[in-house]
C-alpha cells in the first residue's frame, strides 16, 4: 500500500532508510490519518474496479454475476494481435498523438514565452482570454466548423487559395487520408494553444524578477534571457506535464476522429478507442473490449515508467 | 491487500443490495395494489400519474412534443402516463445505443427497437402471458400474425410489439432516384426509366443551367454518404436497381434461398460503375463521401440540388423548408430507376407482416402491466384514431360519418410540416404500439391512419401533380412496378433478420460493411480505368474478413426464419 502514496524519493539513502520511515511515520500520524480517507477513495474508485479485468478471459455476457461466466483463457487476446486493422489503428492512435505531443508542447510554449515577454498588462490578459476560448467549444461544433471551412464547395480556405491563385480546382481536404492527421493536429492546435499555455504563463510568472535584473546587468538581451532564465525556469512544470501526457499517449479519445474522419480517410482515421468501440462494445463482446482496454493500461504504464527512467538518467531527478 | 479489498467491496455490494431492494420495495408497494385491483374485475383504469421512460437508439428529434401537445395531452388524461423519450447522445448508430445500455445494465421502461442485444442480455420481458391478459386490442390488431412475433423455433415467447402497421398497404413511394420537377418540365418530361435516362436529363439541365437563379452552382446529384445513410443512398440502390428486394445487406436467392451479402453480386459491380461514370463527367457530387448529414440537408434545401438517390424520409427536413419557401419545382419526383430495361424494380415485392424489432418492456420497468395496457390503449380504436387523425372538431370533422382534415389543418400538416407534428402531436405517438396499416378501415368505415389514396393526392403539390400527370400516374407508386407481379416472400424482408451479437458471423458482418464503406466511394471516385482494381481488392478483402463463413450463417437463419412464421 505504501507505494499507492505518491512521494518523492531521493536517491541514494542506504539501509537507514526504513528505521527512518516508521520514524517519520511516528511524528507525523495525524497527517497520515488525515490523508486515509484519500486512499481509500483511490482503492475504491483505481483499485476494487481492476477486478473487471476478468472479463477479458472470460465469455462475458451481462446479466450474468461475474464468476458465472465461461473462461476462455486468452482466446480474445489471441484474436486481438491476430487482427490486421488493430496494428492500423495502433498506427494511427500514435500517429496522432505523437503529432499532438510535439505540437501541443512546443506550440503553447512558445505563445507562452512571446506572451511573457509582452508589455501592456491589459493587452496581454485580453489575448490570453480570447487565446482560450475555444478550449470550451465542444469538438461537434468544432468539427463542423472545419468541414465547412474545407469544403469544396464554397469553403473558406478552398476560396482563399484559389483567389491567391494558388490553385485552381477546389482542394478535397476532408477526402484525403494521407492529410487527415494534419488536419487533426491542426484543428486540435487551434482549440487547446491557449489553454495549454496558462500553467507555462503562470509557472513564468513565478520565476524571480532578480534573475532577470542580474542578467541585465551581465549583458544579456531578450533572446538569451529568455533561453537562459524562462525556458529553465519552466522546465519542472514542463516535465511533469510531458512525462504525463505521454501515459496518455495511447488513449486519445476517439471524438475528433470520429467527428471529423469520413469513410474515404477511414485508414487513418480510426483510433484504437474507435476500434474498441465499434468491435467490442458495439458488437457487445465485452470481453474483447476488456482485452483491448488493458492492453492500453500496459502500454501506458511502460511508457510513462521509460519516459521516468529517461528523464532520471539525464537530469538525476524523478517525478513518480 | 487482497482481504481488505475484498471486505471493502463486499460492504459496498451489500450496501449496494440493500439501496436497490429499498427503492424496488418502495416502488413496488403501488402495483401490487393495482394488480390485484385490474385482475379481478378493472372498473376504472389506474390513472395515477406515471412517468415512463422510453428509450430510443435514434438522435435527438427536435420535433417531439414532451407530451406537450394537443394529441399528448389527452393520451395523459386517459392513461395517467408520461411518456419520456430518451435519445442516441451521439446521434449516430442506434445499435451503439442499445450496446452501452446494456453495457451499463441501466435501461428504462421502454425501449424501442434493439430487441436482439436486449434479448441476449436477458433485459426484456414476456410480453406473451401479458398480452393474452391485458391486451385484447393488441391482439386484435396482430389477429392470425400473431405467430409472427415469436421470437425463435426454441424460444416462442414474446419479447417485442413490431413497428409495422398490420395489413398495410402502401400508396405512395418515397424512395428510387429523386429529380427536380423543374428538370423534368423543361425537358418536357422525358422517360425515366434507366440510370442512362435519368444521366440524359440532368445533364441537359446542368449544361443549360450550370448556376441557379440566385447565382449558386447546381448540382447534379448528390448522396447522403459521408454517415450511416451510405447504406440508403449509394448501396441500397444498387440491388434496389439491379432487380432484386431489399433484404438488408445481403441478397437471398428466391428459390434455394441461399443468402450472400448483396455486394458479390456481379450486377451490382455495373450500378457502381455507373456511379463513378457520374463521379467522371462531373455530375456528382464531390463532396457526397465527405459530407455530413447537415451540410447534406442544407445543400438540398437551397433547391441547388437536381437529383439524388435517397428516401424522401431522410432528407424530408430538407423537403419542408423547400415547400415552406414555396419552391415546389425544386421539390422532388420520384422514379424506379434500373440500371436498363431488362431489370424491374422489385421495391415493392410482397413480405407479408414484418415482424421484427418493436417496443419492448424491460426487465427495470417498475409496473408491466400499467404498461400494457398503455400499449394496449394505444392500439385499440379510440387510440389509434387519436394518434392518426388527432381530435375530433379539433384536427378533423365527421361529415356524413366520413373523417375529413379541414383545409387549414391540412395546409399546415402538408407545408408546415415539423411544427405541425410538435405542436399538434400527430405523428409523434405512432410506432410506439401495435398498429393498423395504411389502408386499414375501422369499424365506422373510416380508414385508421390518414395515409390512404385521396389524401395522398390532397397531399400533393402543384408541381407533383403536374409532374405525375405529364407521366399518366396518378401517384408515385404508380409508376413502380406493382406488387402483384412478384411472388410473396415467405421470409418476409431480410433486414429483419439478425446475426446473434457478437458472435463470430457478426464480427465478420461488421468487418465485410467497414470494408465496404472503404471501397465502395473509392471505388466511384477513382478514375475509371482504375474501377476494376479497386473492385477486385475489395472482393479480395470481402473474401479475406470470412465473407463465406458470414454467407452460410446468415443462409440458417433465413432458413430458420421460414421455419418460424410459415409452419
Amino acid at each position: 500500500m505504501e507505494s499507492l502514496t505518491t512521494e518523492i524519493t531521493r536517491p541514494a539513502e542506504g539501509k537507514k532508510r526504513k528505521h527512518r520511515f516508521w520514524y517519520t511515520m511516528l511524528q507525523q500520524r495525524y497527517l497520515y490519518l488525515m490523508s486515509v480517507p484519500f486512499v481509500i477513495w483511490l482503492i475504491i474508485f483505481s483499485y476494487v474496479p481492476i477486478w473487471g479485468w476478468l472479463v477479458a478471459f472470460q465469455n462475458y455476457k451481462p446479466g450474468k454475476s461475474i464468476f458465472d461466466q465461461k473462461w476462455i483463457g486468452l482466446k480474445s487476446f489471441i484474436e486481438l494481435f491476430s487482427d490486421e486493422r488493430f496494428y492500423h489503428v495502433l498506427r494511427n492512435t500514435l500517429a496522432m498523438s505523437v503529432m499532438g505531443l510535439i505540437v501541443g508542447f512546443t506550440v503553447p510554449i512558445i505563445f507562452a514565452l512571446l506572451l511573457n515577454e509582452l508589455r501592456g498588462r491589459w493587452f496581454k490578459r485580453s489575448i490570453q482570454t480570447i487565446s482560450y476560448l475555444p478550449h470550451f467549444v465542444s469538438w461537434v461544433v468544432v468539427a463542423g466548423l472545419i468541414t465547412k471551412m474545407l469544403s469544396v464547395d464554397g469553403g473558406a480556405v478552398n476560396q482563399l487559395l484559389m483567389s491567391l491563385h494558388l490553385i485552381d480546382k477546389p482542394i478535397q481536404f476532408m477526402a484525403k487520408g494521407e492529410w487527415f492527421w494534419g488536419i487533426v493536429t491542426i484543428s486540435d492546435m487551434w482549440k487547446e494553444t491557449g489553454w495549454s499555455s496558462i500553467i507555462y504563463i503562470a509557472a513564468m510568472a513565478g520565476i524571480d524578477p532578480e534573475q532577470y535584473e542580474a542578467a541585465t546587468v551581465d549583458g544579456a538581451g531578450r533572446f538569451r534571457r529568455m533561453w537562459h532564465i524562462t525556458l529553465p525556469g519552466i522546465r519542472p512544470t514542463f516535465m511533469v506535464l510531458f512525462i504525463l501526457s505521454i501515459g496518455n499517449l495511447i488513449s486519445i479519445g476517439f471524438e475528433k476522429q470520429f467527428l471529423l474522419g469520413n469513410p474515404l480517410v477511414s485508414d487513418y482515421s480510426e483510433v484504437i478507442d474507435l476500434y474498441a468501440l465499434n468491435y467490442g462494445i458495439g458488437l457487445s463482446r465485452y470481453s474483447y473490449g476488456t482485452a483491448i482496454g488493458i492492453f492500453n493500461s500496459v502500454i501506458s504504464i511502460i511508457l510513462v515508467f521509460t519516459a521516468n527512467g529517461i528523464y532520471k538518467r539525464v537530469t538525476k531527478e524523478t517525478i513518480i | 491487500m487482497k482481504g481488505k479489498v475484498a471486505k471493502i467491496s463486499s460492504v459496498l455490494i451489500v450496501s449496494a443490495l440493500l439501496a436497490t431492494t429499498g427503492c424496488t420495495n418502495s416502488s413496488q408497494t403501488k402495483p401490487t395494489t393495482s394488480d390485484a385491483s385490474t385482475a379481478t374485475a378493472d372498473p376504472k383504469p389506474d390513472l395515477t400519474p406515471m412517468t415512463v421512460r422510453l428509450g430510443t437508439g435514434g438522435p435527438f428529434d427536435p420535433y417531439w412534443d414532451e407530451m406537450q401537445s394537443d394529441v399528448g395531452k389527452v393520451i395523459k388524461e386517459k392513461t395517467g402516463i408520461t411518456l419520456k423519450k430518451e435519445f442516441s447522445v451521439e446521434g449516430g448508430d442506434p445499435q451503439k445505443y442499445y450496446s452501452l445500455m446494456v453495457a451499463s445494465n441501466e435501461y428504462p421502461d421502454l425501449v424501442s427497437g434493439g430487441v436482439s442485444q436486449l434479448v441476449n442480455a436477458g433485459a426484456v420481458l414476456d410480453l406473451a402471458p401479458l398480452i393474452d391478459k391485458y391486451g385484447p386490442n393488441i391482439k386484435k390488431v396482430y389477429g392470425d400474425y400473431m405467430k409472427r412475433l415469436r421470437w425463435s423455433n426454441t424460444d416462442h415467447a414474446i419479447y417485442a410489439l413490431p413497428w409495422p402497421g398490420v395489413n398495410g398497404t402502401t400508396f405512395d413511394a418515397g424512395g428510387g432516384f429523386e429529380i427536380q420537377h423543374q428538370v423534368l418540365k423543361e425537358l418536357g418530361y422525358p422517360q425515366i426509366k434507366t440510370v442512362k435516362d435519368y444521366e440524359a436529363a440532368l445533364k441537359a439541365y446542368k449544361d443549360k443551367h450550370p448556376t441557379t437563379a440566385d447565382g449558386k452552382p447546381t448540382i447534379g446529384m448528390s448522396l447522403n454518404a459521408g454517415e450511416w445513410q451510405i447504406v440508403i443512398s449509394v448501396t441500397n440502390p444498387a440491388f434496389f436497381t439491379t432487380g432484386a428486394p431489399d433484404d438488408g445487406e445481403f441478397f437471398i436467392d428466391p428459390k434455394t434461398y441461399e443468402a450472400k451479402l448483396h455486394y458479390l453480386r456481379p450486377e451490382e459491380k455495373e450500378y457502381f460503375r455507373w456511379l463513378n461514370h457520374m463521379n467522371d463527367i462531373g455530375l456528382l457530387d464531390p463532396e457526397s463521401f465527405t459530407q455530413k448529414y447537415d451540410q447534406y440537408k442544407a445543400k438540398i434545401a437551397t433547391g441547388r440540388v437536381l437529383g439524388m438517390i435517397d428516401q424522401e424520409w431522410d432528407y424530408g427536413e430538407a423537403l419542408n423548408t423547400l415547400k415552406k419557401e414555396g419552391k415546389f419545382d425544386q421539390t422532388y419526383a420520384h422514379f424506379p430507376v434500373t440500371l436498363n430495361d431488362t431489370y424491374k424494380d422489385h421495391s415493392f415485392q410482397d413480405t407479408g407482416y414484418m415482424a421484427g424489432p418493436g417496443i419492448s418492456i424491460t426487465k427495470s420497468a417498475k409496473d408491466p402491466v400499467r404498461l400494457i395496457k398503455f400499449l394496449d390503449y394505444l392500439a385499440s380504436d379510440e387510440g389509434q384514431v387519436l394518434i392518426n387523425w388527432g381530435i375530433e372538431g379539433v384536427h378533423y370533422k365527421v361529415e356524413n360519418g366520413k373523417r375529413v382534415i379541414p383545409a387549414d389543418v391540412l395546409e399546415k400538416k402538408n407545408n408546415d410540416a415539423n411544427n405541425f407534428k410538435k405542436s399538434t402531436g400527430i405523428g409523434n405517438y405512432t410506432l410506439l404500439s401495435a398498429s393498423y396499416g395504411d389502408g386499414v378501415k375501422d369499424p365506422s368505415g373510416n380508414y385508421y391512419t390518414t395515409t390512404f389514396p385521396e389524401l395522398i393526392q390532397a397531399k400533393y403539390s402543384k408541381a407533383d401533380k403536374e409532374t405525375l400527370a405529364a407521366y399518366k400516374a396518378s401517384t408515385y407508386l404508380d409508376l413502380w412496378p406493382k406488387k402483384e407481379e412478384f411472388p410473396v416472400k415467405p421470409w418476409g424482408a431480410a433486414w429483419t433478420i439478425n446475426l446473434e451479437t457478437g458472435s463470430e458471423a457478426d464480427v465478420i458482418k461488421t468487418k465485410c460493411l467497414d470494408i465496404m464503406k472503404k471501397r465502395v466511394p473509392e471505388a466511384i471516385l477513382a478514375k475509371p480505368d482504375q474501377f476494376d482494381a479497386i473492385w477486385d481488392a475489395f472482393m479480395k478483402d470481402l473474401d479475406k474478413a470470412g465473407v463465406q463463413k458470414l454467407n452460410q450463417a446468415y443462409t440458417q437463419l433465413v432458413k430458420d426464419r421460414i421455419k418460424l412464421w410459415n409452419e
